[in-house]
């Protein structure tokens, strides 16, 4: 991963190049070695294929841009799986970068779209419905009057959260809150509070796949892919019964799991897309780990903590440590697997959920990850 | 808090003309399902025939956000009830909500609840621009 946060002057396109430079080298590859290359992007673009020829890559057996929003990284390691399992290509590099930080503007303004003028589109922000913030807390509310999730429940989320972040060095935010700070926190949409939001962040992060053979090769402990799903549920902003209340993490977490051949009290670490506390919340109820409806609890019961039962977005995630879209938990999962995470290291760290969320919780990906020891 | 500006294009020409009407139009496939405004196809049957039919205007309500502007000085943040409506006739709408005034905490002080009879109204920002449905609590 490159430098991440409010690093001003790069472009999206640089960022990617440097975190494939970065990710190939930490493997203990060269650049001559990558046979595939995926690309994505965040709220800036400026990525596409023509990554290819930043990086002077030639003869590629694969190359791609995808876009499945959050959940595209994880999206990224299925199809390179895919694609190393069935000998298309044996190297191939999965990349995100994003720069929507300006100096002095505001994150906000990185996120909030210029109303749209015209069209659908410009109906729905002139409606005032204005980028995610607004969509996310209708989902939240609904699923607050539902099941009585509170405000203070999700806030336990960010607390525990920034406690993990204060031992990530990547972090953005390392400094404890108390659920008091999440509470005096500005609104931005109620019910979500400023510490209910993630972060905005510049940077680019890339994964390396290839295979289990190669990979034991390597300069680093190799860590698996075990299992796999998507779940792309198709009600975008229409009628649907279960919107706020349950996402594509149910059914994906079910299937990915079982790919595995692991069940969900095997897991022991837990990296869930966060872009707001309740992506967690409602993410921790759909794979299982406590029941529909009683994820606000088990929030608040001090599980999610650093030494808490359940180990959960351990670098800080989006909400403190860096917003990278699928790319944080990946990134996270990744190091926790490996058991790099030094002062935030997991002590069993064997099977590690990654979960990807993107759109209003209309797109997920998980993937389940195994460390050196699950070979 | 008003609605904003906004302009239509080819895909949203005849919605505007229903709301410069005081009508909100929704699409009917040919065996009487009903989808949102913007469907290309039947959401329930998958048809691509269908007519614009209007809206009886009531309304429930799904979900209810307030949105805050940034702070500037000491003026208290501007305040916008954000809405998802379930349309009688099935379809869900998301947009303002008029006639309701979340507390000084916001809107957990209460007095809106899942279900609550809502009605579609429409709003115009000032100048030359479309008529934007509202929701106001029945």
């Amino acid at each position: 991963m490159t430098e991440l946060g409010r690093v001003y002057g790069v472009t999206p396109a640089r960022f990617a190049a440097d975190a494939v430079r970065l990710a190939v080298a930490d493997a203990g590859l060269r650049l001559t070695d990558v046979d595939g290359l995926l690309t994505s992007s965040g709220m800036s673009g400026g990525i596409s294929i023509d990554l290819q020829r930043d990086l002077g890559l030639t003869d590629l057996r694969l190359l791609s841009h995808l876009q499945a929003y959050g959940s595209t990284a994880g999206a990224m390691v299925q199809f390179a799986s895919l694609a190393v399992q069935s000998g298309m290509a044996s190297v191939v590099a999965c990349v995100f970068a994003d720069s929507p930080l300006q100096p002095e503007r505001g994150a906000g303004a990185a996120y909030g779209t210029r109303r749209a003028p015209a069209g659908w589109w410009g109906l729905l922000g002139a409606s005032g419905i204005i980028g995610a913030n607004p969509m996310y807390a209708l989902a939240a509310r609904r699923h607050m009057e539902r099941y009585g999730t509170t405000s203070e429940q999700l806030g336990h989320i960010a607390v525990a959260q920034r406690a993990w972040a204060a031992a990530n060095p990547a972090a953005q935010l390392r400094e404890p809150i108390t659920l008091a700070d999440h509470q005096a926190s500005r609104w931005i949409v109620e019910p979500f509070h400023l510490l209910d939001c993630c972060l905005v962040s510049n940077g680019g992060i890339a994964v390396i796949v290839t295979s289990a053979e190669r990979a034991a090769a390597l300069a680093q402990p190799p860590v698996h892919v075990l299992g796999w799903a998507q779940c792309h549920l198709g009600h975008y902003l229409r009628r649907d019964p279960e919107f706020g209340l349950v996402t594509g993490a149910a059914s994906a977490g079910h299937a990915a799991l079982a790919m595995a051949g692991v069940s969900l009290t095997e897991v022991d670490v837990a990296e869930l897309y966060d872009c707001y506390t309740f992506t967690v919340l409602v993410s921790l109820e759909d794979y299982g780990f406590c029941a529909k409806g009683e994820g606000g609890q088990f929030a608040a019961s001090g599980v999610l903590r650093p030494g808490g039962k359940l180990a959960v977005n351990t670098g800080g995630g989006q909400l403190s440590g860096y917003y990278m879209w699928g790319m944080t938990p990946l990134s996270e999962a990744v190091i926790q697997a490996r058991g790099q995470g030094g002062g935030r290291q997991a002590d069993a760290h064997d099977i590690v959920l990654v979960s990807g969320n993107g759109g209003v919780l209309d797109h997920h990906s998980t993937l389940v990850l195994g460390s050196p020891a699950t070979a | 808090m008003s609605v904003g500006p906004v302009e239509r294009d080819e895909a949203t020409a005849e919605f505007f003309d229903g709301t410069a009407a005081g009508q909100f139009l929704l699409r009917q496939c040919a065996e009487g399902h009903f989808s949102e405004p913007a469907a290309a196809a039947c959401t329930t049957c998958g048809r691509t025939e269908l007519a614009f039919i209007p809206a009886a205007g009531g309304a429930t309500l799904v979900s209810w956000a307030v949105s805050y502007g940034r702070p500037a000085g000491d003026e208290p943040p501007a305040r916008t009830v954000l809405v998802i409506g379930e349309l009688d006739e099935g379809p869900w709408w998301w947009a303002q909500l008029e006639g309701w005034e979340p507390g000084a905490d916001g809107a957990a002080d209460g007095g809106l609840a899942v279900g609550q009879r809502l009605r579609v109204g429409f709003r115009r920002a000032a100048g030359e621009y479309e008529a934007v449905p509202v929701f106001v609590l029945a």
